[in-house]
């Protein structure tokens, strides 16, 4: 039997890039293939030309042994190739079977109007053949991102898709979701659809894939069934040298208290409480983590501390001043810097340049800013000095910062931050969508600052990331501060219970909430009442 | 090569490229126009067909038409520059220059300030009814030296006070602001109109107006013949004021925030703009420039304050939007109307083409010329939020970013 899906020798050029170079790729029937790289290293470039997207500049693609010429996805499809997009392209308000047959609706009355009634028959037919569990009535709006992604590998399937290719697909999931979507994975191979993935997670790639195929720098440096390797191997291919997944860090030195939350409940947009009774303090030179599964307050307790968000509780102090009344701005010219969680919403102007983009948070400050003018040339040195002390790539501070990749987004993102020479760093998921070496380098430089005795407030969801930096470990689980530990003893065992809200039997509650020398009164009433 | 693409590379295009766009698209709206000309000279009947193409005799010629259109604009300028269709020519396009450029900077803060109209209206109001009451105080050169200053600042002042509403309810009661800006218009007319005729109407005339500013209290027309009611001092005024307002927002750190905003928001709070209140500024400050003005259309133009004043405000959108909201190209397209409005005058006058289809071709026009510009802005909006993977480049050791603008 031929492959059912095979690239040969694929080129793509783009003015001053070489996206792939000479790529072969083999993927058999019935099978799921991973295509593992860091960023930019042509994995969504090469798809793109599998899709239709993008002509290759040379070489050939076949499916089921045919060549083929796509000039569009539109004839991609025809050729049973589906995209599923790390970004959704659904219809919020409209149902789930209206999204999946959309385009390409069944019809009544001679074509004249769209039959409903048969659309929800055949959604309902085609989920439950490969098992999915979707609601057809079902606003997109009210489901939940897992449920949007079948709704897309729906879609894909229902256009007679064969082989299913799925962009970073788990960058959206929570853990559950994920589990949840590699069975689907299997579910669908086991009838027969081919399925490449797109992910820069080494993890991912072993548990989910027969056989992996690891492009660095444009160029296919290895393809190789999953059986047969490790992570170590997988790594070094992705990056070209070993990568140390182990922290170097110094015993922590902490000093004064620089941050000081207490009692804190934030209400979202709809009013719901989602952090509720919040209290810990962060001191110079120490890293306090936040862990827990995303969605659980972090986000909203981080933009309370930040000033994007009104805490509807409690109250907030850093280095001994009460701030609750401070404006963003203000808190940052206090020398709180924020690394955000939404680089491309709210970390950078997409469309500014770097040197625009240098700035941002520090357009009314000196040295940039005197007298309400914009000092142009001071702010181009900054984005230059970022670019280069942070391996920003390309290093070209007049590009606009859409036109980066998000490692490199992220950063440029960390280096104006830390640069700014704060006293306390805020960064959330400081890391997340970047490459392995970028994200060491990340790491280093959180730990330098914290060795140069800054606080630092760092959320991830990533567990060993959050417990190999921190030096205190928070777990939050439906916006209340589970318990504070020490990342060096506690198990893996009674972090999963404490994320997944509860306490381990016999489990005595740290008392690391607060400063143990300064012990506050209301941490301690707090872990006691539930001690 | 797909829509996408191609709609990308609009949102993309350089100003050279976009130049070029535009030159097409006067073209190919001159070329339907050609089209229309013909098709209702065969519809009329005359005596003597104006022109005839392949035995067929026609009523207008449209190669006069678009040649007094936009020539007529510009009289003799070579044998007499300061000739008086070129004057009312610079003259409109002084005025539309204050509103295309107001419209401009809320456009660029995000807002969309239909307002205009209505700022304008009330700039012009005040600015009349408070130097006739001043001039009573000074008189001559003394008077002109302050009373036009005075003038203008009293026009921008309420034309502040007036885009300051919209933008107070946008910010603090989550008004939409296209809906209260609209309404506002209607409200500056109405109680214009009643202000006009119940208090300060001119005893003496029929219309509805206010008593003439004495001469000394009007822009001097500087070079240029007073009887054509253009002031060279006012234009050079407008343009001062577009370059002022293209330094303030490309090299001020308000100028920054107002562009943060415009472009996305939650970055602009991120960096620590102050939301409601950069809105409200904005807003204040593009009535400023509305009330401008209507100021120098009183002072310059009219020498009082008339009801039925010409939808400058209105136009001011179109001109905003054809210069891509930058206020140096808001001169450009401010000259183009102008040439435009005060071209049609020539073709009325000498021609016996209808008024109506003259508007037609001037409507044609714009049309053409301001679609790619209006794609172009819808695109950017959709281009900032959606990270397509067709248009993520790769990042690894090449150039891959535009280095255009």
């Amino acid at each position: 039997m031929p492959p059912a899906v095979r690239l040969d020798g694929i080129t793509k050029r783009f003015p001053g890039v070489v996206a792939n170079d000479d790529v072969d790729l083999t993927v058999e029937a019935g099978t799921v293939h991973a295509l593992l790289g860091e960023n930019g290293a042509g994995k969504t470039t090469l798809m793109n030309v599998l899709y239709g997207l993008y002509e290759p500049t040379e070489g050939t693609v076949s499916l089921d042994g045919e060549a083929r010429e796509f000039d569009s996805p539109r004839d991609a499809i025809d050729a049973g190739v589906g995209m599923i997009h790390q970004h959704f392209m659904l219809v919020d308000p409209m149902t789930v079977a209206e999204n999946i047959t959309l385009g390409n609706e069944p019809r009544k009355w001679g074509g004249l109007a769209v039959d409903r009634e048969r659309a929800r028959e055949e959604v309902t037919d085609l989920s439950g053949r490969y098992g999915f569990d979707v609601d057809p009535d079902a606003r997109i709006e009210d489901v939940s991102v897992g449920v949007q992604q079948r709704v897309e590998i729906l879609k894909a399937l229902y256009r007679g898709a064969d082989v299913l290719i799925l962009d970073e697909p788990t960058a959206v999931l929570t853990p559950q979701e994920v589990e949840e979507l590699f069975t689907v994975l299997e579910e669908l191979t086991a009838q027969g659809k081919t399925i490449i993935f797109i992910t820069h997670k080494l993890g991912e790639a072993l548990e989910a894939a027969d056989e992996v195929t690891v492009l660095r720098n444009g160029k296919n440096v290895g393809s190789l069934p999953t059986a047969e390797t490790d992570r170590e191997e997988l790594a070094t291919l992705m990056v070209g040298r070993e990568v140390l997944m182990q922290f170097d860090k110094s015993p922590a030195s902490p000093g004064e208290t620089v941050l000081s939350v207490r009692d804190v409940g934030v209400e979202d947009e709809r009013g719901v409480d989602v952090v509720r009774d919040v209290s810990f303090d962060v001191r110079e030179g120490e890293v306090f983590g936040i862990a827990g599964v995303d969605g659980n307050g972090q986000s909203e307790l981080v933009e309370a501390v930040t000033g994007l968000r009104e805490q509807t509780e409690g109250s907030v102090s850093f280095e001994g001043q009460q701030i609750d009344d401070w404006s963003r701005r203000r808190r940052i010219r206090e020398g709180m810097a924020y690394i955000p969680e939404d680089r491309q919403e709210r970390g950078l102007v997409m469309e500014f340049d770097l040197v625009e983009n240098a700035i941002l948070g520090s357009q009314h400050r000196e040295p940039f800013a005197e007298g309400g003018r914009i000092d142009w040339k001071r702010s181009r040195q900054h984005a230059e000095d970022v670019i280069e002390r942070y391996d920003v790539r390309p290093p070209n501070a007049d590009a606009e910062a859409h036109s980066f990749s998000g490692g490199n987004q992220q950063k440029f993102i960390v280096g104006r931050e830390f640069e700014r020479d704060p006293s306390l760093v805020v960064a959330t998921h400081p890391t997340r969508g970047v490459d392995i070496g970028s994200t060491e380098f990340i790491h280093e430089r959180l730990l330098d600052l914290r060795d140069d005795g800054r606080g630092v407030l760092l959320v991830s969801s990533k567990l060993d990331e959050v417990q190999g930096l921190s030096d205190r470990l928070g777990v939050m689980y439906e916006g209340e501060l589970m318990d504070v530990v020490d990342p060096e003893t506690v198990t893996e065992e009674e972090l999963g219970l404490l994320m997944a809200g509860e306490y381990p039997d016999s489990y005595e509650r740290a008392a690391l909430a607060a400063d143990a020398s300064a012990d506050d009164a209301t941490n301690t009433n707090v872990a006691g009442e539930r001690s | 090569m797909n829509l996408r693409d191609s709609a990308e590379r609009l949102v993309r295009a350089s100003a050279f490229e976009r130049f070029l766009i535009s030159a097409a698209a006067l073209l190919l709206s001159i070329a339907v126009g050609f089209v229309l000309i013909l098709a209702a000279g065969r519809m009329t009947t005359c005596g003597t067909a104006a022109t005839s193409f392949l035995g067929v005799g026609f009523c207008y010629d449209p190669i006069t038409v678009y040649d007094r259109l936009f020539l007529g604009a510009f009289g003799n300028v070579f044998a007499d520059p300061l000739n008086g269709q070129f004057a009312t020519t610079l003259s409109e396009t002084t005025v539309l220059m204050f509103t295309g450029v107001a419209v401009a900077v809320a456009f660029r803060a995000g807002i969309f300030n239909i307002g205009t109209q209505g700022q304008l209206v009330v700039g012009a109001l005040a600015t009349a009814v408070s130097v006739l009451a001043a001039s009573t105080l000074v008189s001559g050169l003394l008077g002109t030296v302050l009373l036009v200053p005075f003038g203008l600042l009293v026009g921008a002042l309420f034309g502040a006070a007036y885009g300051a509403i919209p933008g107070l309810l946008k910010a603090y009661a989550d008004a939409n602001e296209v809906i209260t800006t609209i309404m506002l218009n209607f409200v500056a007319t109405s109680v214009a109109l009643y202000l006009v005729q119940d208090h300060f109407a001119d005893p003496e005339s029929a219309a509805t107006q206010t008593v003439p500013l004495p001469d000394y209290a009007v822009f001097p027309s500087t070079v240029f013949r007073p009887r054509d009611d253009f002031s060279l001092l006012a234009f050079l005024f407008a343009a001062a004021v577009l370059v002022g307002i293209y330094v303030f927002l490309e090299r001020t750190s308000f100028g920054y925030d107002l562009r943060t905003s415009g472009i996305q928001p939650e970055a602009a709070e991120y960096g620590g703009v102050d939301a409601p209140r950069t809105v409200v500024t904005s807003m204040a400050l593009s009535g400023a420039l509305g009330g401008l003005g209507g100021a120098v259309y009183v002072l310059m133009i009219l020498g009082n304050f008339q009801t039925g004043i010409p939808s400058y405000g209105f136009d001011g959108i179109t001109v905003s939007i054809l210069a891509g909201n930058n206020p140096l190209g808001v001169g450009f397209a401010a000259l183009l109307f102008g040439v435009l409005k005060s071209g049609s005058i020539v073709v009325d006058v000498g021609t016996d083409v209808p008024p109506q289809l003259v508007g037609v071709l001037r409507g044609l026009i714009i049309l053409f010329v301001a679609m790619p510009e209006f794609f172009r802005m819808i695109g950017r909006r959709v281009w900032t939020f959606e990270d397509d993977p067709s248009s993520r480049p790769v990042a690894d050791g090449g150039s891959g970013g535009e280095t255009d603008e």
